[in-house]
């Protein structure tokens, strides 16, 4: 029995396949603003909106928490989280090295602390005969 | 600034808020606007300009109808060939169409103006609007996080508390002073009352905040007639001047990540919730008042959280200053100095999304004409202030006084 192919929910926000997975997104060259997911022009209101200016990045995936949450409920379609019944699970939002703040599942409910370290990863939300499909979690290190 | 003319409100109507499965948009839509007309002994012919608000959960419910709202509800009242809009601001709806309204008039072209919406929620969660992986940021958050409103909202509350030592019991008394006025208000939802064991004995949505310390989403519908002040007194004996009406938008660098975004980049010195101090600032500055001429407020109360932080902005205060209000009484809903909330605010009606906004305004107008009965608040209110926080960065604030 082979193990099920694993592929992103949806594609193009982290890389993948990887051993070391990181979140893409863009940086301006000009005034270095760092925008996930990635997008065509730079966010900041003094910059020129000129696609040649940004660059896609990959986001380091070390972060610190910034805060967070639990979620005691299960979020209605269409999102999807296994197994059924549903466990309450925990989302945060995490400060990286780049200046970007992401939000995120988080790989454990328990011992969570605001400026706590976090490495980024991927987890499983749910899957079918063929696949595993997956998001991208932050784990406590 | 250049110096508009003023406009007064001479009608306020309320649909009752709650949860009415047999009734249309429109259908609630044309009830509070028959109110208002009624409030300012108007027919619906010296009406000479519309803006309505519309939002996505209607359209889930009425397709087009629900998009093209202001249309829909025109062809229920009757058309009368006026100029109408409807516009979109999420929960904020309600104070932007108002602004509209306010400018219609305040700017000469037009004596007098309605700005009305209808809502029909959906019910439980918000969830996306789209199936579009691509292109909908809103989605795309959704499905690879599950992110809720709530969820938002306890980070939000878990970092505050984090920050300025908010506590437990702080959030439970949000619910208990505001649902004094629950059975108080003909047209709220709720009409209990919560005791703090209540509240905290209710269930946990998010840590830290349980079941009755967020708000639901409601049905619900209003309309505000505005008119040139100068034309006012054919209406009303008791009209209401319009000293501010504004929209605030984010500034980039805001540390938060709003509803339906995955990041934010925080610049130093930017904070959070810039769309509602931004707002807030050009309310202030409109109308020429500072915060301690306010003598009642109307606040977004969707969840404990939104109370704190949202008083703290509307006062201009330093961070923190909400709760020990909150502790002092001061902030009672009928026997404050300063009442906050005396329509029972968001706790006791749901939120009905794009009429939110007007519910405040026709509170307001209440209670500075002295008619809201058993909830009147006791401090014989000349200035009254509301504000509306909207979904993905939208806010409205308006600052409204006597002119009697």
């Amino acid at each position: 029995m082979t193990a099920k192919k694993q592929v992103p929910i949806i594609e193009g926000l982290f890389t993948w396949p990887s051993d070391k997975p990181q979140l893409i997104a863009s940086r301006c060259k000009k005034c270095g603003t760092v925008t996930f997911p990635k997008a065509a022009f730079c966010a900041n209101p003094s910059c020129e909106k000129v696609r040649e200016n940004v660059e896609q990045i990959k986001l380091s995936n070390k972060g610190k928490l910034w805060t967070w949450t639990v979620q005691q409920y299960a979020p209605p379609a269409p999102f999807r989280k296994e197994p059924l019944p549903f466990q309450p699970y925990a989302i945060g939002m995490v400060d990286t090295e780049e200046g970007l703040r992401v939000l995120g599942i988080l790989t454990s409910n328990d011992n969570l602390k605001i400026g706590m370290t976090l490495e980024m990863t991927t987890g499983k939300l749910y899957e079918d005969a063929e696949k595993e499909y997956i998001t991208w979690m932050w784990k406590p290190v | 600034m250049k110096k508009f003319r003023d406009v007064a409100i001479v009608g306020v109507g309320l649909h009752p808020w709650g949860v009415f499965p047999d009734r249309s948009m429109p259908e609630m839509a044309v009830e509070a606007i028959s109110e208002a007309l009624a409030d300012a002994k108007m027919e619906w012919r010296e009406i000479q300009s519309m803006v309505a608000g519309t939002y996505l959960w209607v359209s889930q419910r009425e397709g087009m109808f629900g998009i093209l709202s202001g249309t829909a509800i025109s062809a229920a009242m009757g058309g009368i060939g006026i100029p109408i809009t409807s516009c979109a601001n999420a929960c904020a709806t309600g104070g932007a169409i108002f602004r509209e309204a306010y400018l219609a008039v305040a700017s000469g072209l037009y004596d007098t103006a309605i700005a009305v919406a209808a809502d029909r929620s959906a019910g439980g969660f918000f969830r996306p609007q789209s199936q579009d992986p691509q292109f909908d940021l809103d989605y795309i958050r959704y499905v690879m996080t599950g992110e809720t409103n709530p969820a938002y909202w306890a980070m939000e509350c878990q970092r505050r508390m984090h920050d300025l030592g908010t506590t437990e019991d702080d959030l439970a008394m949000v619910k208990v002073i505001t649902s004094k006025i629950a059975p108080l208000n003909p047209k709220t939802r709720y009409k209990k009352a919560f005791t703090k064991q209540q509240v905290l004995e209710s269930p946990m949505v998010c840590a830290p905040l349980h079941l009755m310390e967020i708000c639901a989403t409601s049905d619900g519908a209003g309309a505000i007639i505005v008119c040139a002040a100068d034309k006012a007194k054919k209406y009303t004996k008791k009209p209401v001047l319009v000293e501010a009406a504004v929209i605030g938008s984010p500034t980039f660098g805001d540390h938060t990540i709003p509803l339906t975004y995955l990041s934010a980049y925080p610049r130093p010195g930017v904070g959070i919730l810039t769309e509602s101090r931004n707002a807030i600032a050009a309310a202030y500055k409109m109308s020429g008042r500072k915060p301690e001429d306010i003598d009642v407020i109307e606040l977004p109360d969707n969840s404990s959280w939104h109370y704190f932080a949202y008083l703290d902005c509307m006062l201009q205060a330093k961070d923190g200053e909400a709760e020990k209000l909150l502790r002092s009484g001061k902030v009672d809903p009928i026997d404050g100095e300063l009442p906050v909330c005396p329509s029972g605010g968001l706790g006791a009606c749901g939120e009905a999304v794009v009429a939110q906004g007007l519910f405040q305004i026709y509170e307001l107008v209440k209670q500075l004409r002295g008619e809201a009965g058993e909830r009147q608040v006791k401090n014989n209110p000349k200035v009254a202030l509301a504000q509306t926080y909207g979904y993905a960065g939208n806010n409205a604030a308006c600052i409204l006084s006597k002119a009697w």
